[in-house]
């Protein structure tokens, strides 16, 4: 524990909170609006990767939804795939192919998905957008949240809550529309008629994206992201992450535009604090990598505006890694340093694993049978003194297209296969046949004879499976 | 204590939404029984109380973590100074002994 010993001071004795008063109180930050390269590309990848997730579960695809994860019907449909509970190891490759990926961008450059790609930063980015368009920059919201309430203040915030609010419900309804087909659920809302589930992950999700984006923000990050908390494992000292320049920048002061700064013995820095203005997470980049830092370089751009103004040259906060700021790998051998081992071995394990996962699907008979024994009768003689086995037969066609099948048993005699209807599966289904399988009496063994049912698609006979089971003979 | 409900809440929400995942691979609502009778419920309805299920007994083992971490400095007396603590608290004034 942190406190082995003697009391702890308490630092804010007034606070109503026994358990707050430990920690910092959350001082709530108003990160100020920045452009320039990084804020572009930032911009680009929040409106690339919401096109994306507000546009996809309408795409269709065949005549349905182009992505639906019915989970009614325990099938996902992902384009021209259908993927059933059984096919879950792809799944399970989707999350390892993911994690590796996160690996190998985190040991190049950092926390590229915090600060670009993660749902936290994108909706906490466009809720900032509409703050800032509702009650305008960052000083103009500081006023107004100094002030008292008036009716401008309340017509304001009721606005801004309004837009945020609005924006999280669409948020919950699209993400409903990966699990229910949308515009089944679109004419549900519209005649009010929702499912009470429906009705609940929607609003779920809806206040989940409102709280984090627009209270929560970068808490989430500080205190609830386990990425951020190990991240350390994947950096090392040639990872690029966003650096100041200490050598160049210090000693920090501020000083005329025309005043030399050498002659005054001052670095570049000019303390102007942009940089720690423009952080989501309010840190100030100057004092080294801080595990708060999601990597979002407001900071790179906002200094640069202030270089750019001063006549310095660019790049006092940048893109740089442990070793180059040390002088350890020289500027020019920076990017060299990127295929570095821990970088390659990522990179290969990543590709195996793709590869591997790829040539798994791509393999993938989409065609399954279950077989059961019939429980309530074991073995039956019937008239021409052959031995019967009922099974039944669970077909599972995760194809689109419909398919009638031809099933055959081998096993130690002939065997004969008596079929009371024609084994035809529409397309995406599971369908389950009873069918009975006679065998001369002679040639078994009393107890168990392993025996082998094949299964192939009439009209494509290569499609086909072998699935073992055994007969009972007596 | 809202930094402490968060570390109950929070993680078992992770771990909730994985087990799911994985209940979902392995379990067909429609061929469940649930003392010998089938389950009378939908596959959203028995999909989303499973969730919350896993939830509430990961928050629990959450909370029995947050409950034994505690060390014995904290379990042996009050960590905060008498007048510190809450308002409200019997035992906020300083002369009011706290063990």
């Amino acid at each position: 524990m942190d406190n082995p010993g003697g009391k702890l001071k308490v630092v804010k004795p007034e606070a109503d909170d026994a358990e707050q008063s430990l920690y910092a109180i959350r001082q709530k930050i108003y990160p100020r609006a920045v452009t320039g390269w990084f804020a572009t590309w930032r911009t680009t990848l929040v409106l690339l990767t919401q096109l994306v997730f507000y546009g996809l579960p309408w795409l269709m695809w065949n005549g349905r939804q182009a992505v639906l994860f019915d989970l009614v019907e325990r099938k996902f449909y992902i384009f021209g795939l259908v993927l059933w509970p059984q096919d879950f190891i792809f799944l399970t490759g989707v999350l390892v192919i993911s994690a590796l990926s996160l690996f190998l961008f985190t040991a190049i450059g950092g926390r590229l998905w915090c600060g670009y790609a993660c749902p936290q930063t994108v909706y906490t980015e466009i809720f900032l957008w509409i703050e800032r368009m509702v009650e305008g920059d960052r000083t103009k919201q500081m006023r107004l949240d100094k002030q008292g309430f008036g009716l401008r203040k309340l017509g304001l915030k009721a606005t801004k809550h309004g837009l945020w609010i609005a924006l999280a419900a669409w948020t919950g309804f699209t993400f409903v529309g990966y699990f229910t087909p949308i515009h089944v659920l679109m004419g549900e809302v519209a005649t009010f008629s929702l499912g009470p589930w429906e009705t609940f992950w929607i609003l779920f999700y809806g206040f989940a994206t409102y709280g984090n984006a627009g209270w929560m923000r970068e808490q989430v990050c500080k205190y609830m992201c386990p990425y951020a908390r190990f991240q350390g494992v994947m950096f090392d000292k040639d990872t690029l992450i966003v650096t100041y320049d200490a050598a160049r920048g210090e000693p920090r002061g501020a000083r005329g535009k025309s005043v030399d700064p050498k002659a005054k013995g001052l670095g570049d820095c000019v303390d102007c604090n942009i940089c720690v203005q423009v952080c989501p997470t309010g840190i100030d980049i100057r004092r080294g990598l801080q595990y708060e830092c999601i990597g979002c370089a407001a900071c790179i751009d906002g200094c640069n505006q202030v270089m750019d103004k001063m006549g310095y040259g660019r790049g006092l906060i940048r893109y740089s890694t442990e070793n180059a700021i040390a002088g350890v790998v020289p500027a020019d051998k920076v990017v060299k340093r990127v295929f570095r081992p821990r970088v390659m071995i990522y990179a290969t394990v990543l590709g195996l694993i793709v590869t591997a996962w790829a040539i798994g699907l791509s393999l993938r008979t989409p065609l399954k049978l279950n077989i059961i024994r019939d429980r309530a009768t074991l073995v039956r003689e019937v008239e021409d003194g052959r031995l019967e086995n009922i099974y039944r037969l669970q077909i599972m066609n995760a194809e689109e297209r419909p398919h009638t099948y031809r099933v055959h048993v081998t096993g130690a005699a002939p065997m004969e296969v008596v079929l009371d209807k024609p084994l035809a599966v529409a397309g995406a289904t599971t369908m389950t046949f009873p069918v009975r399988v006679r065998a001369p009496m002679e040639s078994l063994k009393a107890g168990s004879n392993p025996v082998q049912f094949h299964l192939t698609a009439i009209e494509d006979p290569a499609l086909s499976v072998n699935e073992k089971s055994v007969f009972f003979a007596r | 204590m809202k930094q402490r409900i968060m570390w109950v809440l929070w993680p078992a929400f992770v771990v909730a939404a994985v087990t799911e995942v994985l209940f979902f691979a392995f379990f067909d609502p429609g061929e469940m029984l649930f003392f010998g009778n089938p389950l009378e419920l939908s596959a959203t309805a028995t999909y989303s109380l499973f969730f919350f299920f896993f939830w509430v007994m990961g928050a629990c083992s959450s909370a029995l973590t947050c409950f034994l971490q505690r060390s014995p400095f904290e379990v042996n007396r009050c960590p905060l100074e008498p007048e510190g603590r809450p308002a409200g608290c019997p035992k906020r004034l300083s002369g009011a002994c706290c063990d």
